[in-house]
C-alpha cells in the first residue's frame, strides 16, 4: 500500500532555514523543519502568526525567497514529491455538481496507479452520501469528503490544515483514530489545528511559531516531563483568604494558584493552618504547559 | 501526461458543466437565436445569407471561447479547487487541456446550430460544398485566439469584473468587426476602425474560406498580433499572479 515509502530513504519533509517576505511584511522567518516517518507534528500559532505561508510553501504552493524544503528528498511541487503526498485544503470549494465518489476516482485517476478507496470512505462515514452531489452538504461533511482525499490512497506524507473544523464529536474521534492509525502504520503528518485536545491526541511534536518565528519545538511527551507544574484549588470559609506567597487568585467559589511544586506547596498550607476544603491538584492544560514554556525560549 | 489522468480530467469538467443546464444551454443557444433573429432573416437569399451565416458562426466560438474558457481565469485564480488540484500526483497541465478540449466541445456544438439554421431557416446555398467543412475548420482555429484574448482579461481584471469588463469589450468588438451586420453597412468612421479588430479579421477569415478565396493575409496579420499582444499580457499577468501567489 505504501511502496513508494520504502523507496526513498529521505525524511518526509526537510525545510531548512525557509523565509517569505511579502512586501515589507515578514510572513515566516527562518524556519527549520523536520517531520520523520511515524510521526505527527503540529504546526501551532495564533491567527497570522505565518502558519499558512509556511504551509504552503512546504506543500509547494509557495516558494521560499531564501531556504531550501525537500519532501522525501524531491523539491515541493515536484511530480515526485506530488506523488507522495495528500492534502485537505482549508476551504474545499468543491464544486456542487460531483459526488464524493466521483471525487475520489479523479483523485486515484491521477496516481500513477489506481487505489481503491473503499478504506477512507469507511474511514470517514461516507457511506451515506457518497453517490449524492455535494450541493447542499453540510460543513461537516465537506471536510469528511476533504480527509478522504487527504488519506487517499495513503500517501507517504498528509498535509491537514484545520482538518476538523466543522466535524462533530463523533467525527473528531473517527478523524483521530485514522490519523493515529496511519501514523503508526509509518505515515508522516503535519496538522494544524485550534483544538489543543487534537493536537495533544493526534501529534508526537509541536512546533509552533509567532510572527514568522519559531517560537517552540519540542516532544509532547518532553513538554509535560520539564513542566511539572501543577495547578491546585480549593474552596476557604467565608472571610478566610490564602497566603500572600500562593499568589492564588479567586474565581467562582474556588481559589486557583499553579505551582512547579505542589507537594512542598501543599505541606506549607497544611503547616500554616489554611482551612482549605474540597482540594483539586492537577496538571496544567497543554495550552498553559505552552504558555508557561514559551517566554523561557523566546528568541 | 497520460491518457488515463487526461480521460479523468474530461470527465470532471464535463460533468461540472453539463449538470449546470443554467449555464450551457444559454451559452450553446445564445449565438444561434441571434442569429436566427438578426442575421437570418435580414441577410436575404444569396452570397449575402452565407456571409450572414459564417460571422454568426464566428460570433458563436468567439463567444464561448472568449467568455466560458478565457474569462473564467479570473474566478480560478481564487479557486481553493484548482489550488488543490496544483497538488495532486500526475501533470499540472491536463487540467488545462482539459478545460481547452471542452472549450472547443462547446463552441463546436454552439457553431454547429449556427450552421444547422443557416441551411434550414437561412437558406443558405453554397455553390461549392467544400465551404462548409472550410468554414468549419477555420471557426474553430479562432478558437484558440478568442480563448487566449479572454484569458488576457480574466488574467487582469478581479474575478468581480471581469465578466462586466468581457461585455464591455466583446460586444462592442462584435458590432465593430462587422459580425452583427456587414462592414459595408458600418458608418465610415466605424469601418476604418473595423479593419483593424480581431473580429473583422476572423470575419474576413471565414468569409474567405467560404468563399473558397485564399485567407487575406492583411488580416491574418492582424489576427496574429492581436493573438501576440494577449499572449504576451497574459503570461505578465500571470508571472506577476505567480510572484504573489506561489513564488
Amino acid at each position: 500500500m505504501r511502496g513508494n515509502m520504502s523507496t526513498s530513504h529521505h525524511k518526509p519533509i526537510e525545510a531548512l532555514d525557509i523565509a517569505k517576505r511579502f512586501g515589507a511584511v515578514t510572513a515566516v522567518a527562518g524556519l527549520s523543519l523536520h517531520l520523520g516517518r511515524g510521526e505527527a507534528l503540529g504546526l501551532l500559532g495564533p491567527n497570522g502568526a505565518g502558519k499558512s505561508t509556511a504551509l504552503a510553501m512546504l506543500m509547494g504552493l509557495r516558494v521560499p525567497d531564501a531556504g531550501a524544503v525537500r519532501l522525501f528528498g524531491h523539491p515541493p511541487g515536484s511530480a515526485a514529491a506530488r506523488a507522495m503526498m495528500g492534502v485537505t485544503p482549508q476551504a474545499a470549494g468543491f464544486p456542487d455538481q460531483l459526488t464524493p465518489r466521483e471525487l475520489l476516482s479523479y483523485a486515484t485517476a491521477r496516481r500513477a496507479r489506481a487505489v481503491p478507496f473503499d478504506d477512507v470512505i469507511a474511514a470517514f462515514g461516507l457511506s451515506p452520501v457518497i453517490d449524492r452531489r455535494m450541493a447542499g452538504f453540510s460543513g461537516g461533511e465537506v471536510r469528511r469528503v476533504a480527509l478522504a482525499l487527504a488519506f487517499l490512497g495513503r500517501p507517504g506524507l498528509v498535509f491537514l490544515d484545520e482538518p476538523t473544523t466543522g466535524l462533530d464529536a463523533e467525527a473528531q474521534q473517527a478523524f483521530r483514530a485514522t490519523a493515529r492509525g496511519y501514523v503508526q502504520d509509518g505515515g508522516a503528518l503535519i496538522l494544524t489545528s485550534h483544538h489543543w485536545d487534537e493536537i495533544e491526541a493526534v501529534c508526537d511534536r509541536i512546533t509552533m511559531i509567532d510572527k514568522g518565528h519559531k517560537v517552540m519545538d519540542g516532544t509532547l511527551a518532553d513538554m509535560r516531563a520539564r513542566m511539572q507544574a501543577r495547578r491546585i484549588s480549593f474552596a476557604l470559609p467565608e472571610g478566610a483568604h490564602p497566603p500572600d506567597w500562593l499568589r492564588a487568585t479567586h474565581a467562582g467559589d474556588r481559589w486557583h494558584a499553579e505551582t512547579d511544586d505542589s507537594d512542598a506547596c501543599l505541606r506549607r498550607l497544611v503547616d500554616e493552618g489554611t482551612p482549605f476544603a474540597d482540594l483539586i491538584v492537577e496538571p496544567l492544560a497543554l495550552p498553559d504547559v505552552i504558555a508557561r514554556i514559551k517566554p523561557e525560549n523566546r528568541p | 501526461m497520460t491518457a488515463r489522468q487526461l480521460q479523468a480530467e474530461l470527465t470532471l469538467v464535463l460533468r461540472v458543466l453539463l449538470r449546470q443546464p443554467g449555464f450551457w444551454v444559454p451559452t450553446v443557444l445564445f449565438p444561434a437565436m441571434l442569429y436566427a433573429f438578426f442575421g437570418a432573416g435580414l441577410a436575404g437569399s444569396g452570397p449575402a445569407a452565407g456571409y450572414a451565416m459564417a460571422s454568426f458562426a464566428v460570433y458563436a466560438v468567439l463567444g464561448v471561447g472568449f467568455y466560458q474558457f478565457g474569462v473564467t481565469v479570473a474566478q480560478d485564480r481564487a479557486d481553493p479547487f484548482i489550488r488543490w488540484q496544483r497538488l495532486l500526483p500526475g501533470a499540472t497541465s491536463a487540467p488545462w487541456v482539459a478545460r481547452i478540449v471542452a472549450g472547443v466541445g462547446f463552441s463546436a456544438v454552439a457553431m454547429g446550430l449556427v450552421l444547422v439554421l443557416g441551411k434550414t431557416l437561412g437558406g443558405v446555398v453554397l455553390a461549392d460544398t467544400g465551404g462548409w467543412g472550410r468554414l468549419v475548420m477555420i471557426t474553430l482555429l479562432a478558437a484558440g485566439p478568442a480563448t487566449l484574448m479572454g484569458t488576457a482579461l480574466g488574467s487582469l481584471a478581479s474575478a468581480r469584473a471581469a465578466v462586466p469588463l468581457a461585455n464591455l469589450i466583446f460586444l462592442p468588438l462584435a458590432y465593430l468587426g462587422g459580425l452583427w451586420m456587414p462592414p459595408q453597412m458600418l458608418p465610415e468612421t466605424v469601418a476604418a476602425i473595423s479593419v483593424w479588430t480581431p473580429t473583422r479579421a476572423m470575419g474576413e477569415l471565414a468569409w474567405a474560406a467560404l468563399d473558397g478565396r485564399s485567407l487575406p493575409l492583411r488580416f491574418a496579420a492582424v489576427l496574429a498580433g492581436w493573438t501576440a499582444f494577449a499572449a504576451a499580457i497574459t503570461w505578465a499577468a500571470q508571472a506577476r499572479h505567480g510572484k504573489l501567489n506561489f513564488g
